[in-house]
């Protein structure tokens, strides 16, 4: 049964359970199928054919939940578009999927900017505006229109379902591509683990279009839990409140979250008897953090965990009885997945050596979107190569150790050092540029660009700055612009990012 | 109404997350998480701005949108706070 049939499933045992909680609206089970459906039928009556791509721009929202779901319905592969992004990456996701369709917010701050470049794109516009008021799921019927019901449409589970776009080592774009099947063997393995009940209320505040969130909403919603929409933390106070209101069950962060959480907030004021466990992925979390949560949370339990897009989402997690003997661990591979660790031949390593982590397992990717060359190195014999660097201890507990390559992470996003580059490399005025991580106390890292300038060009930090944010989401934006005379390199010429902080 | 502290204010905005001085780019109305110019980290660099710049602290139950999420907004709140001190 893929993640549809078991909404439908849940819409059909227990059609008035709370499905979404937002502020002001909440979406039963059968709201949401009806929601759903209500999107497939419009999907189909535009022509949208099984395997087709429907791009999505929409903020966390029921109605992103809706349109997903829709999307899976009418056998046509969702595009998961970041909102944090600028128009110009919109269209270029847009163009590089062959999206047929996109169903965008008309809310959205880049809204009329994308609408303008997509002009000698063949794609039809659907605008869904995303308002959280007491009717939405009205609202959102009555914008899409009324359409004769589509004929049923058989999904086969290894087909394609979501593409999300990740940050690559090159310029180019690259989209993780993940069935059916993945999907859902993700969502059952986190229900497993986290032993989540149709009773359980799960916070997310995660972006909905990365892969954390995603699992998030898609684990509560195969068990016929409830899961509460919260599409920032820019007011934290706020969101605690609405946990301790709504007596959440489960909270899901990344570092920088918790980081916040605790920077700014008394988390033992709130009465969060509810709150069974939060869940931590998207990096490494000091140990000083852990104990912090710990001692703020008595009566939580905190879950470390590892993962990647390229596995769904969820690759390892830590019994939270073992965070005191296991200490820096990620824990052990959740069901059905093998981790291993290799030397760069492929070779499995022994016992406490460092190398680069090996999955298999049902969460695999099936590739990435029309590259079968990166997908072939990525994905060999079955077995995808992470890219990161760890070791197992004796136990079969799995430790990260850093990362292969040249990735910047900036709160939980990856942020390609190649595409900072590149955008500044569009300015006229710039001979040459590097950009690498620096160290920043909320975030674990942030960008720094070190700039060569052309003889006699005049360009100040704020310039290059002011161009990046036209360009590039805001966490993509150097935090830091340095001049200098020449960048460091190696005898062969390649630039040395690491000297550069 | 634009005064000094309304100019503070937004010449901070402008330069740390629009990267312009250049006024005409933010209405003192315009709303920070409304328009995409501020995430929850930027508001966090926010309040830290009001508190080191500004001298006033931010309390918890402070760290609402009614007293931050615009120029006007927390200038409001700023000098309401001085007023009270």
């Amino acid at each position: 049964m893929d993640l549809v049939a078991s909404l439908s499933a849940h819409a059909r045992a227990t059609p008035a359970a709370v499905a979404l909680a937002w502020n002001q609206a909440n979406w039963r089970y059968a709201d949401l199928d009806r929601a759903v459906s209500c999107v497939r039928d419009v999907l189909r009556a535009r022509g949208v054919k099984s395997g087709e791509r429907v791009a999505l721009l929409l903020r966390n929202s029921p109605q992103y939940v809706a349109a997903l779901y829709g999307t899976f319905a009418a056998g046509a592969a969702a595009v998961a578009l970041n909102p944090l992004e600028r128009a110009e990456v919109f269209a270029r996701q847009i163009r590089h999927s062959g999206a047929r369709v996109l169903v965008a917010d008309p809310g959205h701050a880049e809204f009329e900017r994308l609408r303008a470049m997509l002009h000698d794109v063949a794609v039809t516009l659907i605008a869904v505006p995303t308002p959280d008021v007491p009717d939405a799921l009205e609202q959102f019927i009555a914008v899409l229109g009324a359409v004769p019901e589509a004929s049923p449409v058989t999904r086969a589970g290894n087909s394609l379902a979501l593409l999300i776009y990740t940050s690559g080592t090159t310029g180019r774009p690259k989209a993780v591509m993940l069935s059916h099947d993945n999907l859902v063997a993700n969502a059952r393995a986190i229900v497993s683990y986290l032993a989540l009940t149709p009773a359980d209320r799960g916070l997310c505040v995660l972006p909905f279009q990365f892969s954390y969130g995603n699992s998030v909403l898609t684990s509560h919603l195969v068990t016929g839990a409830t899961l509460v929409i919260e599409d920032n933390l820019a007011y934290p106070l706020r969101s605690l409140q609405r946990m301790s209101d709504l007596a959440v069950t489960g909270f899901a962060g990344v570092p920088s979250t918790f980081t916040l959480l605790l920077t700014r907030c008394r988390l033992r004021d709130y009465d969060f008897k509810a709150l069974r466990y939060v869940t931590q992925a998207g990096g490494a979390m000091t140990r000083t953090a852990i104990a912090r949560l710990r001692e703020e949370l008595p009566h939580t339990q905190v879950y470390v965990m590892y993962g990647q897009t390229e596995a769904t989402a969820r690759i390892a997690y830590l019994p939270p009885e073992w965070l005191d003997a296991k200490a820096g661990s990620v824990g052990k591979p959740i069901e059905l997945t093998q981790v291993e660790i290799c030397d760069s031949a492929g070779q499995a390593l022994p016992i406490g050596d460092t190398g680069e982590v090996r999955v298999r397992g049902p969460g695999i990717m099936l590739g990435y979107w029309e590259d079968p060359e990166a997908t072939r190195e990525a994905v060999r014999d079955g077995w995808l190569c992470t890219g990161d660097l760890g070791h197992l201890d004796t136990d079969g507990f799995l430790y990260i150790d850093g990362r292969a390559v040249e990735m910047i992470k900036v709160g939980a996003f990856r942020v390609s050092p190649y595409e900072v580059e590149e955008a500044i490399a569009q300015l006229d005025d710039v001979e040459e540029v590097a950009v690498a991580a620096m160290p920043d106390e909320l975030l674990g890292q942030a960008v720094k660009a070190v700039v060569v300038l052309r003889a006699g060009a005049q360009l100040d930090a704020l310039a290059v700055k002011s161009h990046c944010r036209q360009a590039l989401a805001t966490y993509k934006v150097p935090k830091v612009v340095e001049f200098a005379a020449q960048l460091p390199r190696t005898m062969t010429g390649k630039v040395q990012r690491l000297q550069l902080t | 109404m634009a005064d000094a502290l309304h100019d503070q204010i937004r010449a901070f905005i402008l330069e740390n997350y629009l990267f312009t001085a250049d006024t005409s780019a933010l209405k003192l109305d315009d709303s920070l998480l409304g328009r995409g110019i501020v995430d929850s980290t930027g508001m966090l660099e926010i309040i830290f701005f009001i508190e080191e710049q500004l001298g006033v602290k931010v309390k918890d139950e402070e760290m609402i949108p009614d007293n931050l999420d615009s120029v006007n907004r927390i200038a409001a709140f700023v000098e309401s706070r001085r007023k009270a001190a």
